[in-house]
């Protein structure tokens, strides 16, 4: 309830994880169940059951973030003492012991990715009732019994007693509901005992070290390409190093370390030009990709998404579509590409103007009756998985994420401001010609021109878009400052309405897209799992 | 429903608040960290009938409320002038005063919502305290604090979860009854089990407390006897023309005209369910008289814009206020609004005298903001040193 206590807390814990990667393990530490006997006991007890050793622990599954948060508040608020090594160790032991599926997280690697602007939406019940402090993937990326379900209910009546009264709560039984009815629908629906899990663990595990080739986008520089030299150094702990160019060609280099809890979630941290990023990937089964997310630590909304591949592959094609009649060059993205190119109909190649190892550059001419619709571009025996996209007419235009919040920050407080970024997606009407519609073509990511507006008539009325922030080339908002600005209206923080629009400027034409953003005030705790 | 009423700074913890069902009961997440100790007062020795320091019995007016980190203050009506400022013992609690029937005693919850201190406000001392956890029991009050109105016991609502040693384990709530006479550290002398959710009660002339939770209910502390007096979430409306009421009951309000009053918000569907271009927005209000127990329910004014407080006015019990970024004066029977006057922030709360002729306007920062009742118009202010948060902004009449 100490609000300040809490904000330095989540910030330490949230360091804490990041800083496992860090760390070289040591093959000396002390088994996790015997850091289990010596540290836990002094509250949690045997039960004399080997299938559920220890009470409150061994019921439960979760993400090695999971594992992490409930470690710390056993730490900080129920007097658990641990050593740095110790927490590290038992988190590794009970995420590989006690973690989930790979397909047990799927559609759910946001929360754990911290990609910003997920709307979420559940079932009614469980939206309602519980999804209101915190995101809907810290519940549904956990397994556990009908019984632990209900005595994490029990666990959110002393924690927060307050949780009963809020809006949404206060008008139902809420504890009654969430006992009663939500724990129940919860033991079912995120079952302890899963056949998912049972395979997980009787899969043999491949080991990621070896040379990737990474395709990736960070808003601040654009897509990249790199190749990750990965080496083991201890099971599950390895070594990266990373090197590449960004797509206007400035170089990309990084060192760092990883762990890969549960067979596959793999955690890295790496120096990225003085910036220290955050990885977290999953890995195929196969071992052979590793797809997820890379972020700096400490704004982490200036990440995003990343590819790697251990085997021949083409990763990405940028741009991704190509207008009837134009020539372009395509940058192919992917690993040990060699052979013929071939484009699909339609498609002619000019020349291939440059390659290396993670990238070819073709200069490519489409017919004017190219057909309209996707090819699947291949070198030599390799296939894009992502399309390439033949098209007319640009029709309409997408922005992404389509709600989004950015925060105040700065200003002399201790919390910096929360950016929000975005992107235009393009669309051709498709074969119907009608625009809006199902059969619309996706022509991917295109280049804008940005701008704010007032989402509404009170945004107008307070002149948000003076306060609110700024918007830069590279769709990039930036709030404006913390605290009370006397200059407006009840001396309001300079919170707002906006509308983003994002122009696509083809054939002397402008077509726009539009989305929300609100401009609200401080996160005070940043959790672990938000 | 979308509301976007910009929020100011003091509500800034309200990070997600994007309209009435964002505004989660703000102030009960707010609670203090700081350690107030309470300090020595330097209080004259007084005489068995004269009132100490200054203070004015006969009906004189002080308004009390609470800051952080914890202080309790005594305003003085008459001249609006703060008399003194005493420290309650503990952290911050979120502010709550209940008022003994005498207007001397200041029953503040304290610590994070779990003791109860009683504070003489002619002098600042300490008479009376209830701290309320127990063993591995963690007793939170959420605001809920009443006086029978021979001024002999205390009441609070008590929501119990027991801490064992790796589960918490969430108990029945209760009323639970005080012998204030018992002074220091009072144990319940009596408990009784009651709903969930109960933010606000108060004592009817009768002796029976009235339980303001989802439903309104009355309860006899000494038999534990209750009854429903209304209705509110399982009132019997068709759910295809009624939203159930949402009930923010932040703050006991009404002592200066010896009512209790608990405002809602529903939405009545004139057209298909969920089509709001048809619907009504309403403010809702159960107004008891402490005195007969009489109950009136009223639904006409309109929700245009949010409410924390509501208070009645002693010259015409059709009038009412509310404050919260706006100090607004409504029409109860005709549901017309009859003045809104926008303020420099946001205001929780607000109280009158018993004459109706100043309207006070406190919480959720460090100035009481002064009205003229029949204009709105602004009179005065008067500074505090700390936040008063969610406190209580409360009307003592000193016998
Ligand atoms: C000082 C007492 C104490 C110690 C030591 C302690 N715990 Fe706990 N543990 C508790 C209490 C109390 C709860 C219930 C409240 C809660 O969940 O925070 C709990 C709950 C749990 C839960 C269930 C949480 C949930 O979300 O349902 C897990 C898992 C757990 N502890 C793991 C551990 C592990 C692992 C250790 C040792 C590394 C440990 N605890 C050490 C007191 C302790
Ligand atoms: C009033 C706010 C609030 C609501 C509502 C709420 N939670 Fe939580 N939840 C919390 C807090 C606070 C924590 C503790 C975070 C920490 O460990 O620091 C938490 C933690 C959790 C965790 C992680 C516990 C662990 O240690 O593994 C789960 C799972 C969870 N909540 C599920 C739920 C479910 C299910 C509901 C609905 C019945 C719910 N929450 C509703 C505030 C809330």
């Amino acid at each position: 309830m100490k609000k300040k206590n809490n904000m330095t807390r989540a910030l330490l814990s949230t360091g804490a994880l990041a800083f496992m990667g860090m760390a070289t393990s040591s093959a000396q530490a002390a088994s996790g169940e015997s850091i289990i006997k010596d540290r836990c006991l002094i509250c949690h007890t045997e039960t004399g059951d080997a299938a559920a050793p220890f009470s409150r622990i061994s019921q439960q599954r979760k993400t090695p973030e999971g594992w992490l948060m409930t470690i710390s508040r056993m730490q900080q608020q129920r007097g658990l003492v641990i050593s740095p090594d110790e927490k590290r160790e038992l988190v590794k032991y009970l995420a590989d012991k006690q973690g989930l599926a790979p397909s047990e997280t799927e559609n759910l690697r946001y929360v754990l990715e911290k990609e910003p602007n997920v709307v979420e939406s559940f079932e009614p019940l469980l939206q309602e009732t519980c999804v209101r402090c915190h995101s809907g993937a810290r519940i549904a990326l956990q397994r556990r019994t009908e019984d632990e379900w209900k005595w994490l209910v029990h666990f959110h009546m002393g924690q927060q007693p307050t949780a009963e009264l809020h809006a949404g709560a206060r008008d139902r039984a809420w504890f009654d509901i969430a006992l009663n009815q939500v724990a129940p629908y919860l033991g079912q629906k995120f079952n302890f005992d899963t056949d998912a899990w049972q395979q997980w663990q009787a899969q043999a595990k491949q080991p990621l070290s070896g040379r990737w080739a990474v395709h990736g986008f960070l808003p601040e520089k654009g897509n990249f390409d790199a190749t990750m030299q990965v080496t083991m150094q201890s099971k599950d702990h390895y070594q990266i190093s990373l090197e590449g160019n960004y797509a206007d060609g400035s170089p990309l280099a990084g060192q760092g370390k990883a762990v890969v809890y549960t067979g596959y979630e793999w955690r890295g941290t790496v120096t990225v030009g003085g910036v220290q990023m955050r990885q977290v990937f999953a890995a195929s089964a196969d071992g052979q990709s590793l797809v997820g997310r890379m972020y700096p630590n400490e704004d982490d909304v200036m990440g995003g998404q990343i590819k790697a591949v251990k085997k021949t592959a083409i990763t990405a094609i940028t741009p991704s579509y190509i207008k009837q009649g134009e020539q372009a060059l395509l940058t192919v993205s992917g690993y040990q590409l060699n052979g013929k190119v071939n484009l699909g109909s339609g498609l002619k190649l000019l020349e291939v103007v440059s390659k290396n190892d993670n990238r070819w550059v073709l200069k490519v001419q489409a017919s004017p009756k190219a057909s309209v619709g996707t090819r699947h571009i291949k070198i030599g025996n390799t296939s894009a998985s992502e399309p390439l996209a033949v098209y007319d007419q640009l029709a309409r235009v997408e922005i992404t994420p389509n709600d989004s919040i950015a925060r105040v920050g700065g200003g002399g407080g201790k919390i910096p401001k929360q950016k929000s970024v975005y992107r235009a997606v393009g669309y051709a009407a498709g074969a119907d010609g009608k625009v809006g519609t199902l059969d619309d073509l996706r022509l991917g990511y295109m280049t804008a021109n940005w701008s704010l507006k007032p989402f509404d008539e009170t945004a107008v009325h307070d002149n948000d878009i003076q306060y609110a922030g700024q918007i830069d080339a590279r769709g990039i908002f930036t709030p404006g400052d913390a605290g009370p600005n006397p200059a407006r209206k009840m001396s309001t923080n300079n919170v707002g309405n906006l509308g983003v629009v994002g122009t696509v400027q083809e054939d002397g034409k402008s077509i726009s897209g539009e989305s929300h953003l609100l401009v609200t005030v401080q996160k005070f705790v940043r959790a672990v799992i938000e | 429903m979308m509301i976007t009423d910009k929020i100011t700074a003091p509500l800034s913890q309200l990070s997600q608040s994007k309209g009435w069902k964002g505004l989660a009961c703000a102030g009960l997440l707010t609670v203090g960290a700081v350690l107030a100790g309470c300090s020595a007062n330097s209080s004259q020795p007084m005489s068995q009938n004269a009132l100490p320091n200054g203070m004015q019995g006969n009906g004189h007016e002080y308004l009390l409320t609470v800051t952080r980190p914890n202080q309790l203050h005594v305003i003085d009506t008459e001249t609006n002038k703060l008399l003194r400022s005493c420290d309650i013992p503990g952290s911050f609690g979120n502010g709550s005063i209940a008022i003994s029937p005498d207007g001397r005693t200041a029953f503040v919850l304290s610590n994070k919502m779990e003791d109860v201190y009683g504070i003489d406000i002619t002098n600042c001392e300490t008479t009376f305290s209830a701290l309320q956890s127990y063993d591995n029991v963690q007793v939170k009050t959420f605001i809920s604090m009443a006086i029978s109105p021979d001024g002999k016991e205390l009441y609070t609502i008590q929501n119990p979860v027991r801490k064992l040693r790796d589960r918490f384990e969430t108990m029945a709530p209760r009323l639970a009854a005080f012998n204030i006479a018992d002074g220091l550290n009072a144990k319940p002398i009596r408990t009784f089990p009651v709903d969930r959710r109960i933010t606000k009660i108060a004592t009817q002339q009768n002796g029976e407390v009235i339980l303001g939770g989802g439903d309104i209910k009355a309860i006899n502390p000494k038999t534990g006897e209750t009854r429903l007096i209304t209705a509110l979430q399982n009132w019997e409306r068709a759910p295809d023309k009624w939203v159930p009421p949402d009930a923010f009951a932040m703050h006991t309000m009404g002592e200066h005209i010896g009512e209790f009053v608990m405002p809602y918000f529903t939405i009545r569907w004139n057209g298909e369910p969920g089509d709001e271009s048809k619907a009504d927005f309403l403010w809702g209000h159960v107004r008891i008289d402490l005195k007969t127990g009489a109950v009136e329910n009223f639904e006409t004014v309109p929700f245009e814009f949010i409410v924390f407080n509501w208070v009645t006015d002693p010259k015409d019990k059709d009038v009412m206020y509310g404050s919260f970024n706006q100090l607004s004066k409504h029409n109860l029977k005709t549901g017309e609004t009859l003045n809104v006057l926008g303020m420099d922030h946001t205001y929780y709360n607000l109280n009158m005298t018993t004459d109706g002729k100043k309207l006070y306007v406190g919480g959720a920062g460090n100035n009481i903001s002064i009205h003229d009742p029949d204009t709105l118009a602004k009179l005065g202010s008067i500074p505090l040193v700390g936040d008063m948060s969610t406190a209580d902004l409360r009307l003592a009449v000193l016998k």
